[in-house]
């Protein structure tokens, strides 16, 4: 890989951070489970790293943003995830908070593109 | 189930030693692995699952991935664990040097105790003195960062900042030749000090007859402090002639740390007795006295910049590889 590459790559990871968490909880309005996230994510056209995402999980529901709940009555176990009313409460102020960073970055990007 | 998960999975579970929630965590993967391999491409098996588990990463890495909120020093204290280690460890040496010279214990209870010591013993004990400052340091800073709380340090400053990090502006070959020419004046230095001892049985003299020059110490005295004054020579063109080749720091580390131990032995030559009876001769008890003190005094400042030199080297490096990882 590149050093371009790879530094593309490490500031991705950076921005996401703060993406993943949004996602996360606009994911989890409906229950799911990790592999159905990280599944659900890439049929979007995004890949997410598999071990990020679990480790943000716990850290959500640790700051009960979100809950879950082990399914065992399939024939693999499965740990589904759902939103609690303080994550929709997180959730409202992460949108509006990257709702107002883009609007800034595109508003850069056009003012910048005529210089 | 593949024995390969379990032995992934064991791994992981190593590096989350302590963690409470280990078993919760390693169910998750097994859950995420076993769910990926059964609709992976081709049929469920070891294969599948060994695809699965290469897809979700080392295991290190997953495992750090949960550790990244208690890190074990916070990234801002990180700096203070050489820094001060580096204060701790120039009083440990400064106390060490006293403990040499004065050959008295000294206690500072409970934080210290610097039992009497001869050269060779003091440089067999620093060492580990250093590695106990380093421990202490960082227990201290574990404690804080473990703590959360936003304690602000003192920055105590000694010449080690991070302009000294930069490699030398100096171009190639004007240091190349800086050294070379100090390289070559030291050899002379030292073939001369070598023939002078070799002739005469010491290089200290009140006059420059070199037919019939006049020691300035005892006999005795003057060989061994010649020797390691030769010693001292021979260790700095040393140094200089490995500087043509490498500019790495720990040449002067290496320098320093030779230089301060021949300091120690040249601060082992009992004060008394030291000048030759015609020399002694001429000065009061009193004058006599003075010179001593000074003498002592002046090894002492050369033994304390060599030390303040040694740890400079030691911090310098230590920063340019925490820099190096950094970027």
């Amino acid at each position: 890989m590149s050093d371009k590459a790879l530094e593309i790559g490490s500031l991705e990871t950076e921005m996401n951070r703060g993406f993943l968490h949004i996602l996360a909880l606009a994911l989890l309005e409906k229950d799911m489970y990790g592999y159905a996230m990280v599944k659900h994510i890439e049929g979007l056209g995004y890949k997410v790293e598999e071990n990020t995402l679990y480790p943000l999980l716990r850290r959500l529901e640790k700051n009960g943003w979100i809950a879950s709940k082990w399914d065992l009555s399939e024939d693999r176990p499965r740990k589904f995830y759902a939103i609690t009313a303080e994550g929709r409460a997180l959730r409202a102020a992460l949108l509006d908070v990257w709702k107002n960073q883009n609007r800034v970055l595109e508003e850069t990007v056009k003012e910048t593109a005529h210089v | 189930m593949s024995d390969k998960l379990e032995a992934y999975l064991e791994e992981i579970s190593h590096f989350l030693s302590g963690r409470a929630e280990r078993q919760e965590i390693l169910s998750e993967i097994r859950s995420h692995i076993m769910e990926k391999a059964a609709e992976g491409p081709g049929e469920f098996g070891d294969a599948a699952v060994d695809r699965a588990i290469a897809a979700f990463g080392p295991a290190r890495r997953v495992a750090e991935r949960y550790l990244e909120d208690r890190p074990i020093i916070a990234p801002a204290y990180r700096r203070y664990l050489f820094r001060y280690t580096s204060f701790l460890f120039a009083i440990h040496a400064a106390l060490t040097v006293l403990a040499v010279v004065f050959k008295k214990d000294f206690v500072i209870f409970p934080f210290l105790f610097m039992p009497k010591l001869g050269v060779i013993e003091a440089l067999m004990y620093l060492p580990p003195a250093f590695l106990t400052d380093l421990g202490v340091v960082a227990l201290v800073l574990y404690f804080i960062t473990q703590s959360g709380k936003d304690i602000k340090l003192p920055w105590p400053k000694f010449a080690v900042d991070l302009d000294e990090v930069k490699p030398p502006k100096k171009g190639f070959w004007p240091s190349r030749i800086a050294t070379a020419v100090g390289a070559i004046v030291m050899l002379a230095i030292t073939d001369l000090a070598l023939y002078l001892f070799a002739r005469h049985g010491s290089i200290f003299f009140v006059n420059l007859d070199w037919h019939d020059p006049r020691p300035l110490f005892t006999p005795a005295a003057g060989r061994y402090v010649s020797l390691v004054v030769i010693a001292m020579f021979a260790a700095s063109t040393m140094a200089l002639l490995v500087k043509l080749i490498t500019r790495s720091r720990w040449v002067d580390v290496a320098s320093n740390a030779v230089s301060l131990a021949l300091i120690g032995l040249l601060l082992r030559q009992p004060l008394h007795g030291l000048f030759a009876p015609e020399i002694a001769g001429r000065f009061s008890p009193r004058f006599a006295t003075w010179i001593g003190y000074t003498i002592l005094v002046t090894l002492l400042f050369i033994a304390l910049m060599t030390t303040i030199e040694l740890i400079k080297g030691i911090v310098v490096i230590s920063r340019r590889k925490l820099a190096a990882k950094a970027r």
